[in-house]
C-alpha cells in the first residue's frame, strides 16, 4: 500500500511540474481546484514581479492555510508597493489567523515597512496599532526603540502601550527609562502597566 | 493543588498571570501558543485554561475549538484578550470559552473569575 501511495504522490507532483510555468499560466493556476497546484503556482510566482495583484486577489478567497502561507511569503519577497499595502490591509482583517500571518510576513520586510510604520502606529484603530507594535517585535530596524518609546509616551490606549512596553523590556536601552517611568503615571490604575514597566526597567538597568 | 495552564505568546503577560495565580495557591504551567497548549493538554490534565486570542501558529479560537472537538474532559476556559468588541466575545464563546475578559486584567478580577470557573465561588 505505501508503494501505491508513493506512486500516486509522485504522479501528482509530476503533473504539477508538467504544467506551464510562464507567469500567465501560473496566475491562472492560482485558482486551480487542487491546493497542491495552487501552492506550486504561488511559490513559482516569485519570479513574476507583475503577479502581486493576482496573489492578493487569490489570498482574499483562499481557504487553505498552507496556500495562504506561501502566498504571503511570495508577497513578502516581491515586496512592492501593492504587496506592502495589501499586507497592511490584512492587519484590519477579522480573520485572526490571516492577521497573524500578515504580521509574521511584515516582520521580514524592514525596509518596506519602515516608511509606513509611523502611520500604522497612529492608525485610528487600536487593534491595528497593536498589530503594528507586534510587527516591531522582530523587525530589524534601527528606529524600533524610538517608535516604541513614542508609543508609550503618546498612545492613549492602554493595550497598545502594554504591548509596546513588553517589547521595550526586550529591546529597550537606557534611553527608554524616562518614558517607562512616565508610563506608570499615565496609567496609575492599571497594575499590569506598572508590572510590565518595572520589569522592563529592571532588565534595562541590569544590562 | 489545582492546575492552571496559561496560554499566551507574551512572556510578560504569562509572568504577571503566573505570579497572581501562584500567589493564590494554584499550580501554573505555561504555553506560548495553541499548538503547545494542545500538546500539554493531551499530556496531562488541567483544572482551568487561561487563554489569549492573538497568538502566532495557532490562536486562542483555534486552540479552544480543537480542544472542545476532542474526547477530553471539558475543562473550563477563561479567554483574555485585547479585543473588546462584542463580535470577539461571541466568537470566543462559540469556540468554547466559558468566560471572556478584556486585557489588562486586574489581579482581583483574574482571581475571582478563575475561582468562579473552578467552582470555588458561586455567582
Amino acid at each position: 500500500m505505501p508503494l501505491i501511495k508513493q506512486h500516486i504522490s509522485k504522479s501528482i507532483e509530476q503533473d504539477q511540474r508538467k504544467r506551464e510555468r510562464d507567469c500567465t499560466s501560473l496566475e491562472l493556476q492560482l485558482s486551480d481546484p487542487s491546493s497542491a497546484a495552487r501552492r506550486w503556482a504561488a511559490r513559482d510566482l516569485i519570479s513574476c514581479p507583475e503577479a502581486t495583484g493576482a496573489l492578493v486577489l487569490q489570498l482574499q478567497q483562499e481557504d487553505d492555510s498552507s496556500v495562504r502561507e506561501i502566498i504571503l511569503t511570495t508577497l513578502t519577497q516581491l515586496g512592492d508597493e501593492l504587496a506592502v499595502a495589501s499586507l497592511v490591509g490584512y492587519l484590519r482583517s477579522e480573520d485572526v489567523a490571516l492577521r497573524n500571518e500578515a504580521i509574521e510576513a511584515m516582520k521580514l520586510l524592514p525596509d518596506e515597512v519602515a516608511p509606513i510604520m509611523g502611520k500604522l502606529l497612529i492608525d485610528p484603530d487600536p487593534d491595528v496599532r497593536i498589530s503594528a507594535v507586534n510587527i516591531l517585535e522582530s523587525l530589524r530596524h534601527r528606529q524600533v526603540e524610538e517608535w516604541l518609546t513614542k508609543v508609550i509616551e503618546e498612545d492613549p490606549h492602554v493595550n497598545v502601550c502594554a504591548t509596546a512596553v513588553d517589547l521595550l523590556g526586550e529591546v529597550g536601552t537606557t534611553s527608554a527609562q524616562e518614558a517607562l517611568e512616565k508610563l506608570k503615571t499615565r496609567f496609575p490604575d492599571e497594575p499590569y502597566i506598572s508590572f510590565a514597566a518595572d520589569l522592563a526597567l529592571k532588565r534595562i538597568r541590569s544590562t | 493543588m489545582k492546575r492552571i495552564l496559561i496560554v499566551d505568546d507574551a512572556a510578560t503577560v504569562r509572568m504577571y498571570h503566573r505570579i497572581i495565580l501562584e500567589g493564590a495557591g494554584y499550580q501554573v504551567l505555561e504555553a506560548i501558543n495553541g499548538i503547545e497548549a494542545m500538546e500539554k493538554a493531551l499530556q496531562e490534565p488541567f483544572d482551568l485554561y487561561v487563554v489569549d486570542i492573538n497568538m502566532p501558529k495557532q490562536d486562542g479560537y483555534g486552540f479552544l475549538s480543537d480542544l472542545r472537538s476532542r474526547d477530553l474532559p471539558q475543562t473550563p476556559a477563561l479567554m483574555i484578550s485585547t479585543e473588546a468588541a462584542a463580535a470577539d466575545r461571541t466568537r470566543a464563546y462559540a469556540a468554547g470559552a466559558n468566560l471572556y475578559l478584556v486585557k489588562p486584567v486586574k489581579p482581583d478580577e483574574l482571581l475571582v473569575h478563575c475561582r468562579l470557573l473552578l467552582g470555588e465561588v458561586h455567582p
